[in-house]
Parts: C-alpha cells; sequence; structure tokens
C-alpha cells in the first residue's frame, strides 16, 4: 500500500534541532519501532510524517509522492496520542465515527465501520460509553479504532502502551502485532522501552539527538550494535564496554589480560592504526571469579555489588574507569567478597570492537 | 483548638467585617428605607416614619403612567438584551480569533480590547462624549459628513428624531464595547484548557477549522457559555456608571438612555433626591440579583466545584 | 510536546493570521480611533476631528493650561495649580488606599478559604460569588445613609478625612469578594506539603502563611494589587457621592468639567490634556497585568 520516505529531513524548534538530517526508508507493510532514550526526537519524527510538523528542510515522501506541504487529513493517516486525545464529549461511538462523518460518508456506511472495527477491537460493548467511564486499556482501544477506522494508508502510534500496567502492556503489544500484521497496514510505532521495541518490531530505528543511530531487525540491534551508544542502550543490562590497549603483536591488553582479536578485526585495527579498542560484550557473557579463567579474556578490577534476583545475580565490578554488569547464577556469585579484587572472564567470540574515535563498530566499517 | 479559632478569626474577621458592613447591613437597611419617606437625605427626620408600602405604590402608579419611566423600563429590557447578545457572541467571536491566531498578536488584540474595561469610567466616557459629540467636532460626525451622509451635525442620543434608537444604539455600543471582553477572556482561556492533543487529531482526522470549533471548542466549553450569560446579564442590570456621565454629559437623552439601575441612582442621588422611592426601585433589583444570583449557583454547579480543603489537620 | 500555536504546521497559518488580524483590526476601528483621538488632541490646537488637517498644529498649550488650572485660552483659571495638584494626589491617595485595603483583606481571606475547614465554609465560597454581582446600586443610598448616621458623632474638622478612609473601604468592598476568589486560586495551587513540614516544625498558622504561604503566591498578590489600584484609580461614583465637593479626584474633576453638555465654557483639548493624564498610570499598570488576566480570570470561576 504505502512506503514512507524521508529524505534529509531536519526539524528545528528555535535553537533546538528535534531532528538532525534523517534519511529513512520505511517499507510497505511493514512495523517500524522508533526507539530512543526520552527527548531523542521521536515523538517529532512521528509528527513529522503525520503532518502536524512541518519539516525546516528535507522532504517527506508517500510511496516517493512527496507529501511534505500536505496536511493530515490529505496524508491519511492515523494517528494514536500518547494520552489517547479521546474527545470527552462525545461517546465512544461517536469518537470512533468522527472521522467518517468529516468525510460525509453516507450514515449507514458509517454505522457498519464503526461496529466492524469495534468488533475486531473486542469494544463493541463499550461504545455507549463517554472516555471517562473507560480504563486505561479499553480507551487505548477505542484510540486505536478511531485511528483504524478511516483505513489509513499509515498508522502511527505514540507511546500508546505507555498508560497501561506491565501485564496489560504486554497483552495489548502482543494484539497489536497480530492486527498490524492481519491487516498489513504500514505502521510506526515510538517508544522507549526496549523490551517494546524487540517483542514487535519488524525493523528498530534507534534514534538519539535527532539522529538515527541505528536502523535494522531486532536481531540486528541486539547482536550487533552499529556504535557504542546503541551497544549501551539496547539490553537489560546493556553491553559492557571496556577499553584495552593495542600491543605490537596485535594483542590486545587489558589489566593484564591479553587477548587475541580474530584476524578481520586485526586487520581493521593494523588499518585504522587504533592504539586503543574499545570491546563490549553482554553481562551474560562474562563470569566473573576470584582467578583468571582458561581460554577467556579476563581484566582485572573490583567487585563493586551483588544484587541477587532470584537465580540470577547481577554483578557489579569497576574495571578502571569503566563499570561493568555481569548476570550470572547468585549462588557463584555469593561466594565473592564485595571490594575484592576479582576477574571478569569474557568470552572472546562474543566480543565486539568499536573505534574508540568514532565509536563505530569495526565490522560496520568498509574493509 | 483555641488556637485556631484566634488563626481563623485572625484571616477571615476583617473581610467579614466589611462583607457585613458593605453588602449585608445595607441589603436590609436600604429595604427598611423603601418603608420611610426618606428625602434630600434627612435621615434624622424621615428614617423613623414608618408608611409601609407607599413607595411601592407610588412606584407601580409611575411606571403604569408615566411615560418617561415606561421608557426606562423599556430602555432596561431593551439594552440588557441587546447587550447580552452582543457581549456574549461578540466575546466568543474574538475569542475564537485570538485563539487561532498567533500568540503574539492575539497578546495585542487581548490587551487592546482589555483597555475599555481598565480605562477610569470619566476618561472611557469623554472618549464618547468626543466619539458621539452633537457638533462637527463628534467624531462620528465629522466622518458622517466627510462621507456626505449628512450635512449637517446630528445629534444622535438627543434629537427626538433619533430616539428612542440613537440613544439606545449609543448606550449600547459603549457598554458593549466593554462587555465583549469579559466573555473574550472567559472564552479564550476556556479553550486554551483544551488539550491541544484535541485539536491536533481532529486535524488528523480530517476536520477543519470550522469544524473543529462546532464539534471540539464549543461542545467542551458549554459550562463557560452559561457562565458569561449569566453573568453578563447581572452585570448589565446593574451597571449604570458608563450611561451616568452620558446622560450627564447630555451625550444621550436622559429618559431613554437611562436603565432602570441608573434610575435609581439619579433619583437617590441627583434628581429628585427621593431616596424612599429609590430604595423601593433599588430594592427590586436586589431580589431579581438574589433570585437568579441562586439559580445561577445552582445552575452551574458551584457547590460541587468547591473541594474540601484535604491538608487542613 | 505539541507545537506551540495549537495546530497543525502543515496548515497554511498565514493566510489564517492575516485574516483574522485584518478582521479583528477592523472591529478595533473604534477603540483605536477613540483612543487616539484623546491623546493626540491633547497634543493639539484643537480637537484633531472636525478641523481642516491644515490648521492642526502641535502645542502643549493644553497641558499648562490644565495645569494652571484654567479652562480656556481666554479665561482666567477656574483652579489654581494647587488644586489640580491636590486632585492628582486625592487620586492616588483613592487609588492606593483601595488597593491596600482590598490586597489584605483578600490576601487573608483568599487563605482562609483555600485551606482552613470552618462551618460555613461552603456558604461563603457561594456567597462572596453572590456578592461579587450583587447590585452594588441597590446597596449604595443605605452605605450613603450609614455614612451620614456614622460621620455625626465625629467633629465636623475631621469629616474630610473620614470622608476619605470611608470611601476608600466602601469602594474597596466592591473589590474584595472577587479578589478573595482570585487569591483562594493561587493559594489552592500551593502544595500542602510546604505548608505541612512548616507546620511540624512548630511554626503557628500565621507564621507559616507570613513566612512560607505568602512568598509563594507573590504573583496573586501582585495582580490583585495592580488590579485594585486600577480600580481605585478609575473610581467615580464612589467619590462622587462620598467626598465633598472640593475634594475632587480627576474622576468629578472631568465629570464636572462637562457636566450639563457646555461646550463654551471648556477648551476641549484641555479636557483630553485631562483625560490622558488620568488614562496614563492606568495604561502603564495594566501593561505590567495583562498577562495575569487569563491566569486570574480562571481561578477566579474555576474551585
Ligand atoms: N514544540 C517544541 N518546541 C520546542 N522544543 C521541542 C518541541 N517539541 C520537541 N522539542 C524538543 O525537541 C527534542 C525532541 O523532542 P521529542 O518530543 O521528539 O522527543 P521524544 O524522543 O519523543 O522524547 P520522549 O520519549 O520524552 O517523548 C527535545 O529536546 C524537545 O525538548
Ligand atoms: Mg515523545
Amino acid at each position: 500500500m504505502v512506503s514512507i520516505r524521508l529524505d534529509k529531513v531536519t526539524k528545528r524548534f528555535g535553537k533546538v534541532v528535534a531532528v538532525n538530517n534523517v534519511s529513512l526508508e520505511i517499507e510497505d507493510g511493514k512495523l517500524y519501532v522508533l526507539l530512543g532514550p526520552s527527548g531523542g526526537g521521536k515523538t517529532t519524527t512521528l509528527y513529522l510524517i503525520a503532518g502536524i510538523y512541518k519539516p525546516t528542510s528535507g522532504r517527506i515522501y508517500f510511496n516517493e509522492k512527496d507529501v511534505t506541504d500536505l496536511t493530515p487529513a490529505e496524508r491519511n493517516v492515523g494517528l494514536v496520542f500518547q494520552n489517547y486525545a479521546l474527545y470527552p464529549h462525545m461517546k465512544v461511538y461517536d469518537n470512533i465515527a468522527f472521522p467518517l462523518r468529516l468525510r460525509k460518508e453516507p450514515k449507514s456506511k458509517i454505522d457498519s465501520k464503526v461496529h466492524e472495527v469495534a468488533k475486531f477491537l473486542r469494544i463493541e460493548n463499550l461504545l455507549d460509553r463517554y472516555p471517562h467511564q473507560l480504563s486505561g486499556g479499553q480507551q487505548q482501544r477505542v484510540a486505536l479504532a478511531r485511528a483504524l477506522v478511516k483505513e489509513p494508508s499509515v498508522l502511527l502510534l505514540d507511546e500508546p502502551l505507555s498508560n497501561l500496567d506491565a501485564l496489560l502492556r504486554v497483552y495489548i503489544r502482543a494484539e497489536l502485532k497480530r492486527m498490524q500484521q492481519d491487516l498489513g497496514i504500514t505502521s510506526v510505532y515510538v517508544t522507549h522501552d526496549q523490551s517494546e521495541a524487540l517483542a514487535i518490531a519488524d525493523k528498530i530505528v534507534v534514534i538519539n539527538k535527532g539522529i538515527i543511530q541505528q536502523e535494522g531487525t531486532p536481531e540486528q540491534i541486539y547482536e550487533n550494535p552499529r556504535n557504542v551508544f546503541v551497544a549501551t542502550f539496547i539490553g537489560n543490562p546493556p553491553m559492557n564496554i571496556v577499553k584495552g590497549t593495542v600491543l605490537e603483536d596485535g594483542t590486545i591488553e587489558t589489566t593484564g589480560s591479553r587477548l587475541t582479536p580474530p584476524p578481520a578485526v586485526l586487520e581493521k585495527i593494523k588499518r585504522l592504526k587504533l592504539k586503543n579498542i574499545l570491546m563490549a560484550f553482554r553481562p551474560e557473557n562474562a563470569v566473573v571469579s576470584e582467578h583468571p579463567m582458561e581460554g577467556r579474556f579476563s581484566p582485572m578490577g573490583d567487585l563493586f555489588e551483588v544484587e541477587p534476583l532470584g537465580r540470577d545475580a547481577v554483578v557489579t565490578v569497576t574495571v578502571g574507569e569503566f563499570v561493568i554488569k555481569v548476570v550470572m547464577p547468585t549462588r557463584e556469585a555469593m561466594q565473592l567478597r564485595i571490594g575484592s579484587k576479582v576477574h571478569v572472564n569474557i568470552d572472546p567470540s562474543t566480543i565486539k570492537y568499536f573505534d574508540p574515535n568514532t565509536e563505530l563498530n569495526l565490522e560496520y566499517i568498509e574493509a | 483548638m483555641k488556637i485556631r479559632k484566634t488563626s481563623l478569626l485572625f484571616f477571615l474577621g476583617p473581610a467579614l467585617f466589611v462583607v457585613a458592613l458593605f453588602y449585608i447591613i445595607p441589603l436590609f437597611l436600604s429595604v427598611y428605607i423603601s418603608f420611610t419617606p426618606m428625602v434630600d437625605w434627612n435621615v434624622n427626620r424621615y428614617l423613623t416614619q414608618f408608611i409601609g408600602l407607599q413607595n411601592y405604590e407610588r412606584l407601580f402608579h409611575i411606571v403604569m403612567y408615566d411615560p418617561d419611566m415606561r421608557a426606562v423600563v423599556i430602555t432596561t429590557v431593551v439594552f440588557v438584551l441587546v447587550t447580552l447578545v452582543i457581549n456574549v457572541f461578540g466575546g466568543l467571536l474574538l475569542a475564537l480569533a485570538t485563539y487561532f491566531m498567533d500568540e503574539k498578536m492575539s497578546a495585542a488584540y487581548q490587551g487592546l480590547w482589555l483597555l475599555p474595561r481598565m480605562t477610569p469610567i470619566a476618561v472611557y466616557s469623554l472618549l464618547w462624549y468626543y466619539f458621539f459629540h452633537s457638533s462637527g467636532i463628534g467624531i462620528l460626525n465629522s466622518i458622517l459628513l466627510k462621507l456626505h451622509l449628512i450635512d449637517h451635525p446630528i445629534a444622535l442620543g438627543l434629537d427626538p428624531k433619533y430616539l428612542p434608537w440613537g440613544a439606545w444604539f449609543i448606550i449600547i455600543f459603549v457598554n458593549g464595547l466593554v462587555g465583549v471582553s469579559y466573555g473574550m477572556i472567559i472564552f479564550y482561556s476556556a479553550f486554551k484548557s483544551i488539550p491541544k492533543e484535541l485539536i491536533i487529531a481532529a486535524r488528523v482526522d480530517g476536520a477543519s477549522t470550522t469544524r473543529i470549533i462546532r464539534h471540539i471548542l464549543l461542545p467542551l466549553t458549554k459550562w463557560h457559555f452559561t457562565f458569561v450569560m449569566v453573568w453578563q446579564m447581572f452585570s448589565l442590570l446593574m451597571t449604570y456608571a458608563q450611561t451616568f456621565l452620558l446622560v450627564e454629559w447630555r451625550v444621550v437623552d436622559s429618559t431613554w438612555g437611562q436603565t432602570w439601575a441608573l434610575y435609581v441612582f439619579r433619583t437617590a442621588f441627583t434628581t429628585t433626591k427621593d431616596q424612599g422611592l429609590a430604595a423601593a426601585a433599588s430594592t427590586f433589583l436586589s431580589i431579581i440579583g438574589i433570585v437568579l444570583g441562586i439559580i445561577a449557583l445552582k445552575a452551574l454547579g458551584y457547590e460541587k466545584m468547591i473541594l474540601e480543603p484535604k491538608g487542613d489537620i | 510536546m505539541m507545537p506551540e500555536t495549537t495546530d497543525v504546521e502543515t496548515i497554511n497559518r498565514r493566510r489564517m493570521n492575516l485574516a483574522l488580524g485584518i478582521v479583528v483590526l477592523i472591529a478595533s476601528i473604534p477603540i483605536l480611533v477613540t483612543y487616539f483621538i484623546l491623546m493626540a488632541s491633547s497634543f493639539a490646537n484643537q480637537m484633531i476631528t472636525g478641523s481642516m488637517v491644515g490648521q492642526l498644529t502641535f502645542t502643549l498649550k493644553n497641558w499648562i493650561l490644565f495645569f494652571e488650572g484654567k479652562l480656556t485660552v481666554a479665561s482666567a483659571a477656574v483652579y489654581s495649580t494647587w488644586d489640580i495638584l491636590r486632585y492628582i494626589f486625592n487620586t492616588f491617595i483613592v487609588a492606593f488606599g483601595v488597593m491596600l485595603v482590598t490586597t489584605a483583606l483578600a490576601t487573608m481571606a483568599g487563605y482562609a478559604c483555600s485551606r482552613m475547614k470552618f462551618k460555613g465554609r461552603k456558604f461563603l465560597i457561594q456567597l462572596l460569588i453572590l456578592l461579587h454581582a450583587f447590585p452594588g446600586v441597590s446597596l449604595i443610598i443605605a452605605v450613603y445613609a450609614l455614612y451620614i448616621f456614622s460621620k455625626g458623632p465625629i467633629p465636623s474638622q475631621w469629616w474630610t478625612l473620614y470622608a476619605f478612609i470611608y470611601v476608600i473601604v466602601a469602594r474597596a468592598a466592591l473589590e474584595i469578594p472577587m479578589d478573595i476568589w482570585i487569591m483562594k486560586g493561587f493559594f489552592d495551587k500551593v502544595p500542602w506539603e510546604v505548608e505541612w513540614s512548616a507546620l511540624i516544625d512548630g511554626a503557628s498558622r500565621i507564621k507559616v502563611w507570613k513566612d512560607i504561604i505568602l512568598p509563594l503566591v507573590k504573583p496573586g498578590i501582585a495582580a490583585v494589587a495592580i488590579f485594585s489600584f486600577i480600580a481605585g484609580w478609575g473610581a467615580l461614583i464612589y467619590v462622587l457621592v462620598f467626598l465633598p465637593p472640593t475634594e475632587k479626584t480627576l474622576a468629578t474633576y472631568i465629570a464636572g468639567l462637562l457636566a450639563g453638555g457646555s461646550l463654551e465654557v471648556v477648551h476641549l483639548p484641555v479636557v483630553a490634556a485631562a483625560g490622558t493624564l488620568y488614562l496614563l498610570p492606568t495604561l502603564i499598570f495594566f501593561s505590567f497585568v495583562r498577562r495575569y488576566m487569563l491566569q486570574t480570570s480562571l481561578s477566579g470561576i474555576k474551585g
């Protein structure tokens, strides 16, 4: 139906650059998630696509048609606001019917469409109520119904689940995903909750400071972050970073422990003439112990804290200026003494290497 | 407990004293005066004489048979109704216009329209004295003369040729220009308190500006509409200061430019100084005021809006 | 975050702005014209309207005549310069008095209505709304009768002073119900935690009010003070009724000049000068509080 393309889009509010030279292609029928920290520019990007904001520079295309100057109505988008923005003085039925009435569709058609979408979202029994008589989850569905009823080319959702409790959130996001797939509607979904993003996205777009940090499938984003920001943003806890010195022979050394990187990495290090390097690894790919372990890269640090969380514990170690969190079995973790010298034994095959100057993952640097 | 009493007395006492002295006591005293033959402020002589309903009978008689008093009644009705409509709808239009404007422009216009409300009454009346002056220097006359719509200056508010419409036009115009700003600020702040998301959502749904006004802004501010309506009705019934100088300065005819409230004031203080009669006439205003006020309080649901001070321990 | 202007940016706002701007401008013509004529005429040799443009000249003569107490170029002074200055001073006295009384009482009572539980609180608050709308004209007869009563026992050399005090308090009384509401609205917004922590520290209610709460509602106090100043400054009817004829304010001075609608005795641009001078403080003060107008009007009507 519709694919969306942002071409070098910038949006300024006075001095603040909310969206900075963003180019992005959103494929037809896919669910894209804009993910990033607060103030990163997600909402602004969404509103630019909706036509609520006009870009300061750059163009926006729907199916290669330039829509930059079109109003939201002309773009035919459905938008669900974070606070739902239901019309408080209209019953649920009238809320949903409102966009159709504006299009002057015949009464009978409006009626059947409203019932159809209400049935689809299972809110048929609520049609007679006012928004303030609904629970958060029900309001959310009404907002969704109002966005869907006009059969929009694009569905835009701004943190639609953030007002719901944790359980309902998990339940509804699964429903949303199913619905989006059933309808095959091109969707853009804003959230700052990464587990939500990983669970429902076809593609995730990580945005920070108005700049796209990485775009890719959830697996790509999780497994192979493009830069240090994404590495340290995704995952719970996110990836750890340690710094190493590159020695003459190409091995990497941190606090006396040595590591030989894979040949491809070694080659890039040589070509970029790197003296230092940043290494990232997931908390679950390391074990903390009193003595270094065989076959592992084992930087040394001070044990700062052990937080038992049931079966697993989060162990915090400071290695130089870096704070490292490791997830390991509680039973083993409890053997360690707070304040003692420990080794973080990292599985070398899981390590990602970053250029400390550009903070880019070496794998993403062209050979 | 004792401490609470004294601090309550400290905070509330002075205001209650003033309210009692200048509202409650005068209210009863005024009704009492309407049962005395008081004239010329001769308090010592007349205040002890009780003459029953005589003043009310006199008032009734004048209303029935004196054409000038008839004019006062008709003028009051016309003035209140027409100005009410102008104030409420004019205020609504101004509020809508300034709502959809640039912030800066809207602030400037609102300031401009609030100016008459803030201006000292003597100056405000002076503006309209110049405007409606019956000689060629009157702004209206000079405009009409330059446009050749008239060939000699007219006295719109005085000339029997134009009465009563001329006088009505002037008092309605002058009061309306002050009155619209009330509706303007109430409606404007009501619109501003509607979440912006609702407006945007309606735009996304494809609503035009007129649709947004009709389906979002107006339905959500019904309470304010009633509020402005009721309060403007009050103030129009009770207002007299603006018109007082226009009459004193011979801008408008003293018969057809005089509303009931102004009649009360002039009868008590400037014309016949017949305080007994004036008090009787004012009792009617008080009754209307109290009855309408209580109805309004109930209709607007004020009682529910007054929250208990939750944190007072 | 929503756009500043409420509306979506892709709608052409320039056209809407322009159209609305022009329409409202046209509607504003009477206001613009009358104020302009008043101020400009005070600096002209004759009223701006009704004269050939060529004959119009700039002059400060009207202002000089006004301060000399003259009403026309030809006539002798009707008032002395001293009189005029006293009228201006009187206007200030009344305005300041109304401001002080209103602000003090409204700030105290507003606090009580917002934050203290007492019997009849709801009744009192509703009564205030009623009083605000109550016909002042049906009270003024009795208020004047009370005035005559109460000044009886006072030695006659104090009557003028008494008249000033009475007019100030009586005029302030008209403002107080509404201003209690406004102040209540401001007090309502102060979090209870602030008050509790001071009370727990052992401060008395009055001390908490004075040292903790008042600084937090300064904007409200400023707004009420300025609004009541403007009200007192513009007062006409009460001044006319209560002050002796010799003690004029600018309001009664101007009212007297034009009484009976006579054209002959007074040069109208001189009145324009008096009017412009009288208008000036209002303009200045109003420019400070305009932005509070919305806030106070809302807190005035809503809880
Ligand atoms: N209308 C506006 N006026 C001024 N600055 C704005 C406006 N809207 C957004 N900004 C700024 O632009 C930046 C991006 O804001 P945006 O709302 O897009 O962030 P976000 O990623 O949606 O954050 P959140 O997760 O907190 O909603 C922020 O620095 C914000 O302060
Ligand atoms: Mg956001």
